[in-house]
């Protein structure tokens, strides 16, 4: 579809052979994501800090706190992020709060394995500083993936696709068919342009739609007018037909 | 057959998904959660047919939703525990080795011999190993390996207690052996470079206790934990580099296609080295500071590298190929 191009959707097809859009998170909303873990696992190393000063301290001794601490810190380090990635909500407190989850780009749950290795190669990711590593490999893939996601096979979308607002508004034109053949892409961005339009102010339906004027033939109110009588059109070409349009190729639907 | 009737013929399918999952994810199926695969398969045709057909957004977006949604739940497969993780352990690590022997041995040159060669020029030419150890590297190896010292004083004094030791090893260890898989994947120089560096380093500690402390003191130190943390290390860098190698030579694959593959390869190696290490932090927290007869101390290591060596060549054979 033409509007895959101007977003980040990007099409996956499961084993059962359909066709599902993700949309991937880009670099700025994960490293938001990112600090909040960040300040999340700050805060946690604070409380366990104090607590063992108080606690394990004045009965096993400065070392062996030192020590316990140690052990603590790599468990932190290494397996915070394999921990909830792998978990069933897919994600860290950090990407939840940001309404993001780590997926499978079979479009399945990550597994633990495609979790250790997303998280082990944040290392590199993370060189010189700052995932300098991981923001240019970002930047050069179409998914948005740091070498980590390119080596485990996973993306980072966001969880739940916003709802589409459309207004039920009847849209009066008169239907009309368009001057001449189009492509697949251009009836989806007719159609698109009715089912958004009643969203926009009239300055700026009148200005898109004067876009299509090549095909419309016609400028202002006018040329809205035809559009949408087109794009009506191409809903139902005729009235009182049974069976769908030849142009759009689509089979009866076995009922 | 109109968009608003299509729409209305599709209603209840994708409503009768709704419902299931809903019951699922909150951990409460029903009995007509059997029906769950086949209403999953007619939501995905919907899908497919309202997306042919250019269905409104708000159509197409619910169904994509739902779909996936529901690919997650069906998806979703328990991991098997305990009994695979042995299995990874006891048939997968050791059979991913064999399968990579040619890289282990590369590897293993690699590690060992620069470690033997600047050992053996330090007691000659001590300048090279002084200037690798730094001063505090120096005052370290006398106060563990010197004439009159013992590593057991030197554990008691830094850490305390075996346990303390033993987690140090761990946070230390264990995170090098990551660090060296990690680095594999800029064409395998990451994985080169830590590798040779830690060859380099070990050798100058033993060239270096050759020339100014007690060799003894130091193998008997080493020779028991030194065959699992060692050959973890080797393994680590196998690891890495098997990811360097696919970024450098994909083969027949695309090179996206290679680097996955190339990680489900590396994964069991790199857990078996992470694991490797623990044990070796356990012996060298626990075991390697008691004072023990040298006999003994030999026989024990010894022991260690065979059991080792026995593991990797001998452990799951018996077992299907896993791949």
């Amino acid at each position: 579809m033409a509007a895959a191009r101007a977003d980040t959707l990007q099409s996956v097809e499961l084993a059962d052979g359909v066709e599902i859009q993700l949309r991937v998170a880009g670099p700025a909303v994960r490293s938001m994501a990112y600090t909040l873990d960040l300040l999340l696992r700050l805060g946690i190393y604070a409380a366990v800090g104090i607590a063992a000063v108080f606690l394990i301290m004045p009965n096993l001794g400065m070392q062996m706190t030192t020590g316990l601490m140690l052990l603590f810190m790599f468990g932190m380090e290494w397996f915070f992020n394999v921990f909830f990635e792998a978990g069933p909500r897919g994600a860290t407190p950090g990407q939840r709060a940001m309404g993001l989850r780590v997926m499978s780009l079979t479009g399945g749950p990550v597994t633990l394995a495609q979790a250790v290795m997303r998280n082990f190669l944040r290392v590199v990711d993370f060189m010189p500083g700052l995932y300098l590593t991981g923001f240019v490999c970002m930047l050069f893939t179409k998914r948005f993936q740091r070498l980590g996601d390119l080596v485990a096979n996973t993306v980072m979308t966001y969880a739940d696709l916003p709802p589409a607002i459309t207004p039920q508004v009847e849209v009066r034109a008169e239907r009309r068919a368009p001057s001449q053949m189009l492509t697949r892409e251009e009836q989806s961005a007719l159609l698109q342009f009715m089912e958004r339009a009643p969203l926009w102010a009239d300055e700026r339906r009148i200005e898109l739609s004067s876009l299509a004027e090549p095909l419309t033939q016609a400028s202002g109110v006018e040329g809205l007018r035809r559009l949408c009588g087109m794009a009506l059109w191409l809903q139902e070409p005729e009235e009182k037909r049974g069976t769908p349009p030849p142009l759009k190729g689509a089979a009866p639907l076995p009922s | 057959m109109t968009p608003a009737q299509f729409e209305k013929q599709i209603e209840p399918r994708w409503q009768k998904l709704e419902q299931l999952l809903t019951d699922v994810e909150f951990g409460k199926p029903r009995e007509d959660v059997v029906e769950l695969p086949a209403t999953f398969r007619q939501v995905c045709h919907d899908l497919s047919v309202a997306q042919h057909r250019m269905s409104p957004q708000r159509l197409t977006q619910r169904l994509n939703a739902l779909a996936l949604r529901a690919y997650r739940v069906l998806e979703r497969r328990s991991s098997g525990g305990w009994e695979s993780l042995l299995r990874l352990l006891l048939v997968e690590f050791p059979q991913a080795v064999r399968a990579e022997w040619k890289l282990f041995w590369w590897c293993t040159a690699l590690f060992y011999i620069p470690a033997v060669l600047i050992a053996v020029i330090t007691p000659a030419h001590p300048e090279w190993a002084m200037a690798l150890l730094g001063p505090e590297g120096m005052a370290g190896i006398e106060s563990m390996y010197g004439e009159d010292s013992t590593p057991a004083d030197y554990v008691r004094d830094n850490f305390g207690s075996g346990f303390a030791a033993f987690c140090f090893y761990i946070w230390n260890n264990v995170g090098i052996d990551f660090k060296i898989f990690a680095g594999g994947i800029l064409g395998g120089v990451g994985s080169l470079f830590v590798l040779l560096f830690n060859g380099i380093y070990l050798g100058a500690v033993f060239g270096y206790v050759h020339y100014s402390g007690n060799p003894l003191t130091l193998y008997t130190w080493v020779v028991a934990h030194g065959a699992p943390e060692l050959t973890g290390i080797v393994i680590s860098a196998m690891a890495g580099l098997r990811v360097g190698l696919c970024v450098l030579n994909p083969g027949r694959l695309e090179r996206r296609a290679a680097l996955v593959l190339a990680g489900r390869k590396a994964l069991p190696l790199l857990i078996g080295a992470a694991v490797m290490t623990s044990l070796a932090a356990v012996l060298e927290g626990f075991w390697s500071p008691l004072n023990l007869p040298p006999v003994m101390k030999f026989t024990a290591g010894g022991l260690c590298w065979l059991l080792v060596a026995a593991f990797l060549i001998f452990s799951g054979r018996r077992q299907a190929d896993a791949t």
